[in-house]
């Protein structure tokens, strides 16, 4: 596999573990997040200063990203909890722009330059540096995101959380803990956005605040939306379609961001449910009369 | 210095304030947050100024029509972007709102380039002495005037007859239709009227900073949406002492803590707020 197509797969699977990750709170559990970038920045930084600092090898970097990145989104899940729709996204977004101006004003953050010379993972002796070897990384990363999820959505949990999604209320009354769910979906996507920030930390070698802004958190929503809200494949193929086809049309780059929002229009009044949504469960997003709090 | 920062906080204050009236207007009757308000902002901006360099014409006509253009803009938004997702889950129009403003921004950047754009017209403005606190006439111009518009939209809400059937539909628009009001055209006049006053608010910023660009709409956007809920979202006075207060708070937050986080203090009382008193400083709508 050539360089190139291999770069383009690794940043697709980086992209595939934020989309689907995001897709947990927005799909699943019917929350929206608006600053899922900032964990995924957060993982990054946290990965690149233990390995820089105090030489952390990778599974030990990961693992603190994915810490770090989860208390968070604890931190985010708990004072939110009452919070829903527009006052979510405002709030999830501001806290992506705090994050994004806390990077850029820390000295251990290295302000607007970022962070250079992270190391590549040691592990099993192998070199990361090669990208096929570091694709492999990431393929199992992916390969471990997607069982986790897919395993909890089709489970009781992950009916649990659908009910939420459709209407709270009543999925209280049945007797499911929805704050205890919610703040458990917010933890578990943010630490997933922190594993694939240390993943593109440690493959990137150098960060900076400005991968980690609203434009990513953006883009990743768009992902989620374009493959399908709720929808497991969908987020697969849509990170997938939204890596490749930038690459693609490097022509006409400049129209990229144009595209994006256009496509979110364009979707949601066309084909709400997305590429790949299952008709069933999209009809919550689309039927009429569930305006009732 | 204290009251110098207050000063500056009151005039981009005031300006907060006019774009969180748009918000909290379209907020009380659809239930939406305009993401793209900020991007409305911006276009106000760039139609006075583009007619201002390029037709040199007056500057009070470029004004008007920078307003006009920003007005337009949002009632076609409110056709193309929102009207047919109304009554869909709450996220679907939110997200397509999200799409709109990456839209518009991206568009003004192909159009227009990523360049500052400096005020075409220079105007002489003398700094009077206020009681010891220096005072440019210009804070006092976009501060007098924002009043003026907002003192306009209050009057026009309470006393007109389309000032209340706006109030009714947001009330209750099942009802306002029984009453025989065009809930549609209710919706239209709110988003014409919102987006006017954030044109209006985006042209005095281009003239405040002496810079129009495509993305100068993004943080004013999103710290007006914080301002509404300050000041209780829906509720007009409210955005009113919400933008104020919060562009003091910031100002004296950079002045007084640091600059870098300047932008960080709108968000941080928007959590707060939310987290202690959710209906903000005057009540608004629960949510």
């Amino acid at each position: 596999m050539g360089d190139y197509l291999c770069h383009i797969a690794i940043m697709g699977g980086l992209y595939l573990i934020l989309a689907v990750s995001l897709n947990l709170i927005i799909g699943y559990t019917g929350q929206v997040s608006l600053g899922h970038a900032a964990f995924y920045g957060l993982g990054a930084y946290t990965s690149a200063l233990t390995a820089i600092h105090w030489h952390f090898p990778f599974p030990a970097a990961a693992g603190a990203a994915i810490i770090v990145a989860a208390l968070f989104g604890v931190g985010l899940g708990i004072p939110t909890l009452r919070l829903k729709d527009d006052y979510l996204a405002i709030v999830t977004l501001g806290f992506g722009v705090i994050i994004d101006l806390i990077l850029l004003n820390l000295e251990i953050t290295g302000g607007p330059d970022g962070l250079i010379h992270i190391p590549a993972p040691r592990l099993f002796g192998l070199n990361y540096r090669d990208k096929e070897v570091y694709l492999v990384l990431t393929f199992l990363c992916v390969a471990f995101t997607l069982a986790l999820i897919h395993r909890l959505v089709s489970s009781r949990y992950g009916r649990a959380l659908k009910a939420i999604r459709d209407h709270e209320l009543t999925a209280q009354v049945m007797g499911i803990n929805t704050a205890a769910y919610k703040i458990i979906i917010f933890t578990l996507a943010a630490g997933l956005a922190g594993l694939a920030g240390s993943l593109y930390a440690h493959y990137i070698t150098f960060i900076n605040p400005e991968s980690f802004g609203l434009h990513t958190s953006i883009l990743v929503l768009t992902m989620v939306v374009l493959g399908g809200m709720g929808s497991l494949l969908g987020s697969v193929i849509g990170a997938f379609v939204l890596t490749v086809l930038p690459e693609m049309l490097r022509t006409v780059a400049d129209y990229q961001d144009l595209a994006y929002g256009g496509l979110l229009i364009v979707m949601l009044i066309w084909r709400p449910q997305g590429l790949f949504g299952a008709g069933k469960l999209s009809r919550k997003f689309t039927l009429r009369g569930t305006k009732d709090k | 210095m204290f009251l110098q920062q207050v000063l500056n906080g009151l005039t981009t204050g005031s300006v907060y304030a006019l774009i969180a009236l748009g918000y909290t207007m379209i907020y009380g009757i659809l239930g939406l947050i305009n993401f793209a308000q900020g991007e409305i902002y911006m276009a106000g901006a760039f139609v006075t100024v583009l007619l201002l360099e390029i037709y040199q014409l007056n500057f009070f006509v470029a004004f008007l029509l920078g307003m006009g253009g920003a007005a337009l803009l949002g009632v076609v938004l409110e056709r193309v972007a929102f009207r047919p997702l109304r009554g869909a889950h709450p996220l679907v129009p939110l997200i397509s709102a999200i799409g709109a403003s990456i839209f518009l921004q991206s568009l003004a950047l192909l159009l227009f380039g990523p360049a500052d754009r400096s005020f075409p017209v220079q105007f002489d403005f003398a700094t009077i002495d206020l009681g010891g606190v220096p005072v440019s006439s210009l804070q006092g111009a976009i501060l007098g005037s924002a009043l003026l518009f907002m003192a306009a939209l209050v009057l026009f809400v309470k006393y007109t007859k389309f000032g209340k059937a706006i109030v009714a539909t947001s009330l209750d628009p099942d009802t306002a239709r029984l009453m025989g009001i065009n809930v549609d055209r209710m919706i239209s006049l709110t988003f014409l009227i919102g987006s006017a006053l954030s044109g209006a608010a985006g042209i005095m910023m281009a003239i405040y900073y002496n810079a129009t660009y495509p993305r100068m709409g993004l943080l004013p956007g999103l710290k007006a949406f914080s301002a509404a809920v300050l000041g209780g979202v829906g509720n007009i006075p409210g955005a009113i002492v919400g933008g104020l207060v919060l562009g003091v708070a910031e100002n004296l937050g950079a002045a007084y803590f640091s600059s870098g986080y300047k932008d960080g203090v709108a968000f941080a009382i928007l959590i707060l707020v939310l987290l202690v008193r959710p209906k903000g400083l005057l009540g608004g709508k629960s949510h």
